[in-house]
């Protein structure tokens, strides 16, 4: 039975790995998109940063202000004139920063204690300039805070009165966990290049083997069913391990691609992590090679397995979803549903936390359970699929 | 040599008020004698294949029972299945594979070591006359190349019995002389057993010694050529045919008598 299994397991992976096109473009998709992706994000993150350390600007009609310039000045901000139409330009995201337009009264109005308007241009459509805004804003709320304190102290009034509450800020995240939430769409990159990885070995070697006829004559040999399955699953699931493995490794070197050096010190990726990503995912892809397959051995066509299979890869690409939207953290069952335990627990790795066994031993059961349910499946399924 | 007797099948489809019965197989008896090319002729329908995948063991009868050089399908199919070669009426090819990994494949799977496996796939081809096929890959073989491909892929364990349905399906002249030749020279070198089916007379005319004639799931008479044509008192053998398989109510003696289920 072990030397059935064996022949269809090289004669499918040989099968598998002669479909040039088809591998070439998974790995394109599956492995080099997470990295690409990392670097996006490093570059605008650079961009971010490069803005904050810069401290500058953009103001209209400053020269009707010396008390804000002052104050800018004062919290060593550079002042930049605004340019000629700049209104177009931040439509058409020529301009990155929001621009604080001065009334001509300003200087008059606020002596008089009248309020004057300070209007801060962007636009919702231009992301970098819609970044800018929260900065300028609280440059402006500190600006007023100042000059309200000054009039109440020359009134003889505490300041203190006006604060009825005060709030302190305290970030309980250390780096780790900050690389983490940036670090939160890699699990979910790995989790679909798995995924679509062992996808066209799954429908192949079931439904593909199916529409072009060649499951009845391989029936029609004496191998018993069970190890033509099993040589079938393995197959699939050793495409679906390769490409977990070379997608963990291509973030090693889009590491090093990272532009921000802050965002290359949070985001921990290093062999290690690499490892315990391995650990998790290689269970995963042999399950989800077994329950691709028992979608498919069931239609009669490569195009009908397709549809038929697209509630797995929806499923699995919203389940990481269920951790971002629940407030209530993790909760223990979340370890108990395939592709939700392993992005929970590969989320830990990446937080730095240790990982319990337990709760990798559930994940890897549940995983050997649905495996082995999936392939008996199909070894049942197996005969009536053929006579379609 | 295979026996078939009093085979029996049926299909259901459907539920409740949809219900829908089909009897495929409703008394299919014959025997296939070594060192003779036996022809199951029967019309579209007529429960040809249902009773070659009976035997192949792909589908159990309800009734009856089908002996491969003694060894029962049903009991012991993968025994059985080692002494046959089936090419079935689905004859799929791996398109990535060569013609020689599509044949060592399933020697491979009949539990025939590398090196054997090899050798016959070579020998194979020099029998079926593709040797320059063999390197190729199957993806765009014409019909013959892909017939004789998956006829070398069902001989690949030499088999002492050859079961194949409806081989000659869309063949051109040419291939189907060059298969006929070859089912001669198995039968006559190797003295193999050889059932076909076919729902064609010049076929069954050119080929066969011995002829089943199957009509609505039920063999409805047996002997050669000419011994068919006497039966049916006919000079033509399509005549002849059409006679003793759908006039099931005339006076042949081996017909079986009884309307439809």
């Amino acid at each position: 039975m072990i030397a059935a299994a064996w022949t269809v397991y090289r004669k499918e992976l040989l099968d598998a790995l002669r479909d040039r096109r088809t591998l070439f473009m998974v790995l394109i998709s599956s492995v080099a998109i997470g990295p690409l992706v990392l670097m996006l994000v490093s570059s605008l993150v650079a961009g971010i940063e490069k803005r904050a350390e810069a401290r500058e600007l953009v103001v209209k009609g400053i020269e009707h202000a010396p008390t804000l310039n002052n104050f800018l000045l004062r919290q060593t901000y550079t002042v930049r004139a605004a340019p000629a139409g700049f209104e177009q330009a931040l439509r058409d995201s020529k301009l990155g920063e929001p621009v604080l337009v001065v009334p001509a009264t300003f200087e008059a109005d606020l002596a008089r204690g009248e309020a004057p308007v300070l209007e801060l241009v962007s636009s919702a459509a231009n992301q970098r300039a819609q970044t800018g805004t929260g900065a300028v804003l609280r440059l402006v709320r500190a600006f007023n805070q100042e000059q309200a304190t000054l009039r109440l102290a020359v009134r003889g009034v505490a300041p203190a009165v006006l604060e009825a509450v005060r709030v302190e800020e305290r970030d309980l995240a250390d780096p780790a966990t900050r690389a983490a939430q940036l670090a939160t769409m890699v699990p979910f990159f790995v989790l679909m290049a798995v995924l679509y990885g062992a996808l066209n070995a799954a429908l192949d070697t079931t439904a593909g083997e199916r529409e072009r006829g060649s499951l009845e004559p391989l029936l029609m040999n004496p191998a018993a069913r069970l190890s033509i399955v099993l040589g079938k699953w393995g197959a699939v699931a050793s495409v679906g391990m390769l490409i977990a493995v070379l997608s963990c490794l291509s973030f090693l070197p889009g590491q090093w691609l990272l532009r921000s050096e802050a965002l290359a010190a949070m985001f921990r990726f290093g062999v290690g992590e690499a490892l315990a990503f391995m650990a998790l995912l290689l269970p995963l892809a042999g399950a989800l090679a077994a329950l691709l397959m028992a979608i498919a051995i069931r239609c009669k066509s490569f195009k009908e397995a397709q549809a038929n299979t697209t509630v797995v890869l929806l499923t699995v690409s919203m389940l990481p979803l269920v951790t971002v939207f629940n407030q209530e953290g993790t909760a223990p069952w979340h370890l108990w549903v395939p592709a939700l335990a392993q992005t929970t627990l590969m989320g830990r790795v990446l937080k730095g936390e240790q990982m319990a066994w337990v709760d990798v031993g559930t994940a890897t059961l549940v995983c050997v359970l649905l495996t082995l349910a999936a392939l008996a499946y199909v070894t049942r399924t197996l005969r009536s699929a053929a006579l379609k | 040599m295979i026996e078939v007797q009093a085979l029996h099948k049926h299909f259901s489809s459907g539920r409740g008020r949809h219900l829908r019965v089909v009897l495929a197989v409703a008394g299919v008896d014959f025997t296939a004698a070594n060192g003779c090319i036996t022809g199951l002729l029967g019309a579209n329908g007529a429960g040809k294949t249902t009773t070659l995948r009976i035997a192949a063991a792909l589908i159990e009868p309800d009734a009856g029972r089908v002996l491969v050089d003694g060894i029962e399908v049903a009991a012991q199919p993968t025994q059985a299945l080692a002494r046959m070669g089936m090419l079935s009426d689905a004859r799929g090819l791996y398109p990535r594979l060569t013609a020689r990994e599509n044949i060592v494949y399933f020697g491979r799977l009949h539990g025939m070591d590398d090196g054997a496996a090899q050798a016959r796939a070579q020998a194979l081809a020099e029998v079926l006359d593709m040797k320059p096929l063999l390197d190729r890959r199957t993806e765009g073989f014409s019909q013959g190349e892909r017939m004789k491909t998956a006829l070398a892929r069902a001989l690949v364990h030499d088999p002492a019995n050859i079961v194949l349905d409806e081989p000659t399906n869309g063949l051109d002249v040419l291939a189907t002389r060059a298969l006929r030749d070859t089912l001669r020279r198995l039968r006559d070198e190797h003295g193999k057993c050889i059932v076909f089916s076919t729902h064609i007379m010049q076929e069954v005319e050119r080929l066969c010694d011995h002829v089943v004639v199957v009509a609505h799931g039920r063999t409805v008479a047996v002997g050669g050529v000419a011994a068919l044509m006497a039966q049916a008192q006919c000079s033509d053998f399509e005549e002849a045919f059409v006679k003793l398989a759908f006039e099931p109510l005339g006076a042949q003696p081996s017909a079986q008598s009884g309307g439809r289920p």
